[in-house]
């Protein structure tokens, strides 16, 4: 059994060191708002926070992230209205919304960072997120409420 | 009419307790609740095949279409609460799971099938006068109620208001009283309500999905769990048409976790406890496979080589998809003659979720509940019933919401629901069969390579006399239905849409498609045949502007003649682009993008680094006109989500194929637009009297030849073939 910590929850599962940590939170846990789009850190659907960092699960041993903090969409607020998930809400940001877990992840670790991102910043450290549905220019936007709302 | 014949009355007069089978409910106020909990034990009536109302107020509304992201499931709910006026916060919807007859699209033949843009379309006046007939059963039982005339009745929001006397009743109150009055006069276009006095078509409520998608709680088919659900990974036939000849699992099989390996007709299924388990088995498979498929032959180079030469080849007829006058005598004189090749390559839909099903076949193998993300209940019904050999209502369908669609999950997407049917059939338990992005880019299905021809004449005031589009490339239709291909005569909507020319007033016309062997998997694409073909159009058009010694705008406005609606869309974008105006060292260009009845114009501002080949669009401006606006603000997004869309084709998107075989496997090599690659986008809703059209594909037509045509602009060099990669772009570049 390996312990974990993750939403600041201990919990206990019975995978191998090897299995990513994404499907550990899908399959064992059955926290699915961490999607699975590509398997090898190109798309960022599968987005979690260890130990405040920014870090793609699909690639990540969960032997590797024993002992840290890790955070799922699903523990980014209790109530869900994290100030990314408003603003993400206030410019009707999703389509599909597959993506959208990982990119609200993403760009939670810049705010966590950098107070005031700049534009530039923004899209540099969103980049590694594809949204198929074409929807960065808003994912720009809703940053962007945030940060001219004081931050987090 | 037959949608109405169904709403006339209550079809069930009964009080369903807690009997819903909705597998999710998304309420008005963006909470989203599990069937179970959203029926709860609250009681409720069933006043038409469209709407339930419980005494708590709440109004359900079932959704036909299925929703990928364009927002249909708040557009058609909203469209029907307009006419009953509902109390918006108060509705919940619940997909529709079968019942073509009653809810099909009549825009798609009657089937339970969201693509091309139709659903608003489609569903518009089905669903205002849904809610009309709702409204209309409320009154007159209060007014039964009340013994008054139902004239001296009217509604606000949710509740029923007698003129004089002041007296309410909530539509919950209503629903509660022992029967309804359902013989009600049947609605007319004269009972609808005037657009002026609208209060919630195009008042942008926001989209129901939208929270959920923002929580993580937006469960799509790959988040379904069941209890005793096992895992399928499966090693599909790397070309199609090829079988498994034998299989070594030994090593597969030694794995813990592993339940069993199922042997498909065209596949290898390995199913195991976990996941994690099933996919590393299955890489673990040895599966020798037929190697005498006819597909073998496909080399998407070498037969994109031969479409060419096939739509060159002027002398050879293709299928009449247009014709107008007699543009091949007009071509024929020796008026001024202008043509050209274009073509386009693959292109892979590229959804964000992976296929994934879940499946649990009956115990007696005769039926199933399927969880699935699907442009189509019918299709689902029609697989699940050939594979079981069953009758279609014993298939249960839950229509998820899918992470992306864009055409994929028409009926292009029936392998993994035939083998996730076949394997939960042989394990006996309920199976969730999942794609890796490799299955998904290998297995997919894509928007045919296609090669062009353009020929037309003009006269010595510059005027187009004689407009020739030839298409050479497989038929698509031949795939989806051949039955409809053969009723059709062979021509081809799918593959030929957007070569008609339209909206310009050319006298003579010829459009027709030299249909050519098909050697790889071919399905419709956001846009279907305007995506690619209104690329090679709006290019020639500013070709012959040149010729003609005219500016491209100029050149358009005189082909366009009458039609107000364009010149409209022109007048807009030009003004917010400042057409012309570009910056130094760059340029702009413009496109007509229609498609079908909706009708949208684009400006791109490029620039060029010469040294590499790379384009950069740094600015889009688009100016759409789809009728009414139902959500002006959603409207917008899916025109800005198309722009994306189309411009990544347009760039880099590139699918090849030899032997067979799929060359790319994951976003390494097969890239798509990132947010540093978009541009800022500028979208305005140019409003209109028409009807709503469709509006999920109109940001895609326009998109590579404003892009080609603004590369012209700063270069005076042809972009022809696309996409515009770096490698092609220098070697155009060079001559």
């Amino acid at each position: 059994m390996r312990s974990l910590v993750i939403n600041d929850v201990q919990v206990a599962v019975d995978a191998p060191e090897t299995t990513p940590l994404l499907w550990v939170l899908r399959d064992y846990l059955g926290l699915t708002g961490t999607k699975f789009g590509c398997g090898v850190a190109m798309c960022g659907a599968c987005t979690v926070h260890i130990d405040g960092n920014a870090e793609r699960s699909c690639v990540t041993p969960v032997g590797d992230v024993q002992g840290k903090k890790i955070t799922t969409i699903e523990g980014l607020s209790r109530t869900g209205d994290h100030p990314l998930q408003k603003a993400w809400i206030d410019e009707q940001v999703p389509q599909c919304g597959y993506c959208q877990s990982g990119q609200i992840m993403q760009a939670a670790a810049l705010l966590l960072k950098v107070k005031a991102p700049t534009r530039e910043q923004i899209i540099e450290h969103m980049d590694g997120n594809l949204c198929r549905c074409g929807t960065y220019g808003r994912i720009i936007r809703a940053v962007e409420r945030v940060v001219g709302g004081g931050g987090l | 009419m037959r949608a109405l014949r169904s709403m006339r009355g209550p079809r069930r007069r009964e009080f369903l307790i807690g009997g819903s089978a909705a597998m999710l409910a998304i309420l008005a106020n963006g909470k989203v609740a599990l069937s179970d909990e959203a029926s709860s034990q609250i009681a409720s009536s069933e006043i038409n095949a469209w709407v339930r109302i419980a005494i708590d107020d709440t109004v359900t509304v079932k959704v036909p279409a299925t929703e990928m992201g364009q927002g249909v499931m708040t557009a058609l709910p909203l469209i029907l609460a307009e006419e009953l006026d509902a109390d918006w916060s108060k509705i919940q919807i619940e997909p529709v799971t079968h019942d073509p007859g009653t809810f099909g699209n009549p825009k798609l033949g009657g089937r339970l099938y969201t693509a091309g843009s139709t659903s608003v379309e489609g569903y518009f006046d089905i669903m205002r006068k849904a809610g009309a007939t709702v409204r209309r059963v409320l009154i007159y039982t209060a007014a039964r109620h009340w013994s008054v005339n139902p004239a001296d009745l009217e509604t606000a929001p949710g509740v029923i208001v007698e003129r004089s006397g002041g007296r309410k009743l909530r539509f919950g109150q209503i629903a509660a009283l022992p029967t309804l009055v359902t013989d009600v006069p049947e609605i007319t276009e004269a009972d609808l309500k005037p657009r002026t006095v609208y209060r919630l078509i195009g008042s942008d409520v926001s989209r129901l999905d939208v929270p959920a998608k923002t929580r993580g709680s937006q469960v799509y088919s790959i988040d379904v769990r069941l209890p005793d659900m096992v895992h399928a990974a499966v090693q599909r036939a790397p070309v199609e048409g090829e079988m498994p000849v034998s299989v070594a699992d030994e090593r597969a099989k030694a794995l813990s976790g592993v339940v069993a390996v199922v042997r498909l007709p065209d596949a290898v299924a390995v199913v195991a406890e976990r996941w994690d388990t099933a996919v590393e088995a299955r890489d673990l498979l040895d599966v020798e496979w037929t190697t005498n498929s006819p597909f073998r032959m496909a080399d998407s180079a070498a037969d994109l080589a031969e479409n060419l030469q096939a739509a060159g080849d002027v002398e050879r007829r293709g299928v009449v998809w247009v014709q107008r006058g007699d543009a091949l005598g007009e071509l024929s004189k020796e008026t001024k003659l202008i043509e050209a090749d274009y073509s386009t390559e693959h292109v892979y839909h590229a959804q964000m979720e992976p296929l994934a099903v879940v499946v649990a076949v009956d115990a007696d193998g005769k039926g199933a509940e399927v969880w699935i993300g699907t442009q189509s209940q019918s299709v689902v019904l029609s697989v699940g019933s050939q594979v079981l050999g069953t009758s279609s209502d014993r298939i249960r369908c839950h229509p998820m919401l899918m992470g992306g669609g864009f055409g994929r999950r028409t009926v292009f997407a029936r392998e993994h629901l035939r083998d996730a049917l076949l394997i939960s059939r042989a394990v006996k338990r309920p199976v969730k069969l999942m794609w890796t992005r490799e299955d998904d880019v290998k297995q997919g299905w894509f928007r045919p390579a296609t090669a062009h021809k353009l020929r037309a004449a003009l006269d010595t005031n510059g005027r187009v006399v004689a407009w020739h589009h030839r298409v050479a490339c497989p038929s698509v239709l031949a795939v989806e239905a051949p039955e409809a291909l053969a009723r059709a005569a062979d021509k081809d909507n799918l593959v030929m849409g957007g070569t008609d020319a339209a909206p310009y007033a050319v006298a003579n016309i010829l459009a027709e498609h030299i249909i050519t062997p098909r050697r790889s998997r071919l399905a419709s694409w956001r846009g279907i045949g305007h995506g690619h073909n209104r690329f090679v159009s709006e290019c020639f058009i500013d070709e012959l502007a040149v010729v003609a010694k005219s500016d491209p705008i100029g050149f358009r406005r005189r082909l366009l003649g009458e039609s107000p609606r364009a010149h409209a869309l022109l007048d807009k974008v030009l003004a917010i682009s400042q057409f012309g105006i570009a910056p130094k060292g760059r340029a702009h260009g413009f496109a007509l993008g229609p498609l079908r009845s909706s009708l949208a114009a684009g400006v791109a501002e490029i620039s060029l680094d010469r040294a590499t080949g790379v384009i950069r669009v740094h600015r889009f401006w688009a100016a759409v006109d789809a009728g009414l606006p139902v959500q002006p603000r959603n409207l917008i997004a899916q025109i800005e989500g198309g722009i994306i869309f189309g411009l990544s084709a347009a760039l880099s998107e590139r699918i090849t194929i030899q032997k067979g075989e799929v060359q790319q496997s994951n976003f390494y090599d097969y890239q798509f637009l990132r947010m540093s690659e978009a541009p800022e986008i500028h979208v305005e809703i140019v409003p209109s009297d028409a009807s709503p059209t469709g509006a999920g594909e109109l940001g895609v037509p326009m998109t590579g030849a404003a892009v080609a045509n603004a590369f012209y602009a700063l270069t005076g060099t042809r972009l022809r073939h696309m996409p515009f990669d770096p490698e092609r772009v220098k070697a155009v570049l060079n001559g």
